[in-house]
């Protein structure tokens, strides 16, 4: 099927409404793929595309997160970070500024609604800090305050919509580099400061296990991110 | 809280001081450190050790576990943090070797199985299993083990919930909401419901028909405050001022939750 017919396919839309409130316009999906593809036509516009796939599978080999199926209200919230410059994105931050909300919430709700399979990650998982990584995921280190992560990210990472994001099956650059970012108080887009209070207490072996960890679990498969 | 030197030395040896606990408040800075409970990798692998890992199970996944005696959405684990480690979260440890106690809730000396009975009827909202069943056994097991080398007879710190300090203004449910909707709805949700993950439950409810009943410890304000300000919002323990905690736990306590079952009867 073409790119251009599948555009045209309502279901897709259809089930878009299925899962978000109506105040999202009809044809705010079709915007929204647009501009993952081609950008919003704006000078100096970039397309989502480049680095983030069509389908959301992101890029291991850049660091470049994927998000087919984060919530549309995490990744709106995320872009309006970038923007006003809480969420720390040092790629990613020039080629946002031109997007307007509307184009952010259609664009959110396209990558929202897509799926894709995992991509092969930069080298494959270190068995002593997967591990380890296993540890702290799932019972914390509560010495150092720090909880189970699945506390706050759901059975193995998989998310707890609308405000937690998935870390399930996310590549390993990419994780260690918000854990760093968290830890040294750049990347400060959190609510009430829940993940810079964290991760700055772990040592960064530690940060590199979880990071290890999560890389190595398949990302959550269907819908379960709804709202 | 004062320590005084009788306890200092009682403790020492026994409770490592710690000076400088970068994590904990101000408040807590002068605090002893907490007792440490033995590791995982020391459950022995024998009968006993599988007895300890049984009930390990049990607290954390309650549900799964202990069914048929559970009446809503929590685990053990859900008020008991850190798998029944946590200082201030009424820890194993602490409670192993603090009974058989007089309880004023009922005017008798109880047994520690029969405080977890407690707990299963109240803070679980569900059914006492029996004294002698395997799951009561395997609790009692868990909380033994976890107390290896703690000092029987004296309250250990950390033990039970926080006691809070008589609050200076009376503790306001009005000023509460504010406290709750900035600091707490995020995970237990702006109804106190909780939060689901798939089909799991992620966020425990903190009120509702889900939540424990009114009978139980955290229905007290005074308990629910203590338990918030050492443990909420997650891992921003001590982060609410004592006023805060008091109106939160007001609030929280204010809202529908199942009754009582010794008023239901
Ligand atoms: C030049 C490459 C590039 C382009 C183009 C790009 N991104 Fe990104 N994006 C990144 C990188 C890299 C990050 C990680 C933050 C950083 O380092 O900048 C990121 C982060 C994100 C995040 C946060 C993910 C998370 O889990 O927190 C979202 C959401 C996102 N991008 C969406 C988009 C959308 C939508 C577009 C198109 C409008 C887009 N990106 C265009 C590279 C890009
Ligand atoms: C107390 C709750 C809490 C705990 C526990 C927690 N997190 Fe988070 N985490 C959050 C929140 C909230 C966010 C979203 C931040 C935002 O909105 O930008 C987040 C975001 C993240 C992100 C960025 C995701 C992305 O797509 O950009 C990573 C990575 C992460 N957490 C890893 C971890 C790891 C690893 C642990 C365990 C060591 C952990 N978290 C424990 C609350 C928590
Ligand atoms: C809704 C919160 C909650 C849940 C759920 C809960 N408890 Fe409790 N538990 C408490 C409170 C509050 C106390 C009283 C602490 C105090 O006296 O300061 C307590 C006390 C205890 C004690 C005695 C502690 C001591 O030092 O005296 C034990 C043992 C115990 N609980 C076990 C359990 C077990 C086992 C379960 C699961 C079946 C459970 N609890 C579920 C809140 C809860
Ligand atoms: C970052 C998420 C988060 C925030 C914010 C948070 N909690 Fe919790 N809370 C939890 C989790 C997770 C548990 C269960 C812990 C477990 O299962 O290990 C819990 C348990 C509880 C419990 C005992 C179980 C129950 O459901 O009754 C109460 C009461 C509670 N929280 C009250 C509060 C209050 C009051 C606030 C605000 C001051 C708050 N929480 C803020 C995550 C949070």
């Amino acid at each position: 099927m073409s790119l251009l017919l599948r555009r045209t396919v309502a279901s897709l839309c259809l089930s878009v409404f299925f899962l978000t409130s109506t105040a999202y316009a009809g044809g705010s999906m079709d915007w929204g793929k647009k501009i993952a593809e081609e950008g919003n036509g704006s000078p100096g516009s970039v397309a989502c595309m480049e680095c983030h796939r069509l389908n959301g599978g992101g890029m291991p080999s850049i660091g470049s997160p994927r998000i087919a199926g984060q919530t549309a209200f995490y990744i709106e919230h995320e872009i309006l970070g970038v923007q006003k410059g809480t969420r720390y994105a040092p790629v990613m931050a020039g080629v946002v500024q031109n997007l307007s909300k509307s184009d952010i919430r259609a664009v959110a709700l396209y990558y929202a609604g897509v799926r894709t399979p995992k991509l092969p990650d930069v080298s494959p998982p270190d068995p002593a800090l997967v591990a380890l990584g296993k540890h702290i995921a799932q019972k914390g280190l509560w010495k150092k305050n720090v909880p189970a992560c699945v506390l706050c990210h759901g059975p193995n990472g998989r998310g707890i919509p609308p405000h937690f994001p998935y870390i399930e099956g996310q590549n390993k650059g990419y994780l260690l580099r918000q854990l760093v970012s968290f830890a040294f108080l750049k990347r400060k887009d959190d609510p009430q400061g829940l993940m810079r209070g964290i991760s700055r207490r772990l040592t960064q072996r530690e940060r590199k296990a979880v990071a290890e960890y999560f890389a190595s679990l398949n990302p959550p498969a269907t819908s379960s991110h709804k709202k | 809280m004062k320590i005084g030197p009788t306890l200092l030395v009682l403790a020492s040896g026994l409770i490592l001081f710690s000076g400088s606990r970068g994590l904990a408040s101000p408040a807590l800075a002068q605090e002893p450190a907490t007792f440490q409970p033995p590791s995982d990798s020391e459950i022995p692998s024998d009968p006993f050790g599988n007895l300890v890992r049984k009930g390990e199970r049990i607290f954390t996944q309650t549900r799964t576990y202990a069914g048929k005696y559970v009446g809503n959405d929590l685990t053990c684990e859900s008020c008991h943090l850190d798998r029944g480690r946590k200082p201030y979260a009424a820890p194993l440890w602490g409670a192993y070797v603090s009974y058989p106690r007089f309880r004023s809730k009922n005017h008798k000396v109880s047994r520690l199985g029969e405080r977890i009975q407690g707990c299963f009827r109240f803070s679980m909202n569900g059914t006492p299993p029996p004294l002698d069943s395997d799951i009561i056994r395997s609790l009692v097991a868990y909380s033994f083990w976890m107390s290896r080398g703690a000092p029987v007879g004296v309250k250990l710190a950390g033990a039970r919930m926080y006691k809070m300090p008589p609050p200076h203004r009376t503790p306001d449910p009005f000023r509460g909401k504010k406290v709750y909707a900035a600091k707490c709805a995020l995970c237990h949700g702006a109804d106190g419901l909780g939060t689901t993950s798939g089909h799991d439950v992620a966020f425990p409810p903190v009120w509702g028909p889900r939540s424990y009943n009114m009978g139980a410890g955290l229905a007290k304000v005074s308990k629910l405050a203590g338990f918030v300000k050492m443990n909420m919002p997650l891992s921003k323990g001590s982060s609410l001022t004592d006023q805060q905690s008091w109106d939160v736990a007001a609030y929280v306590d204010s809202q529908p939750r199942p009754a009582d079952p010794r008023k239901r009867q």
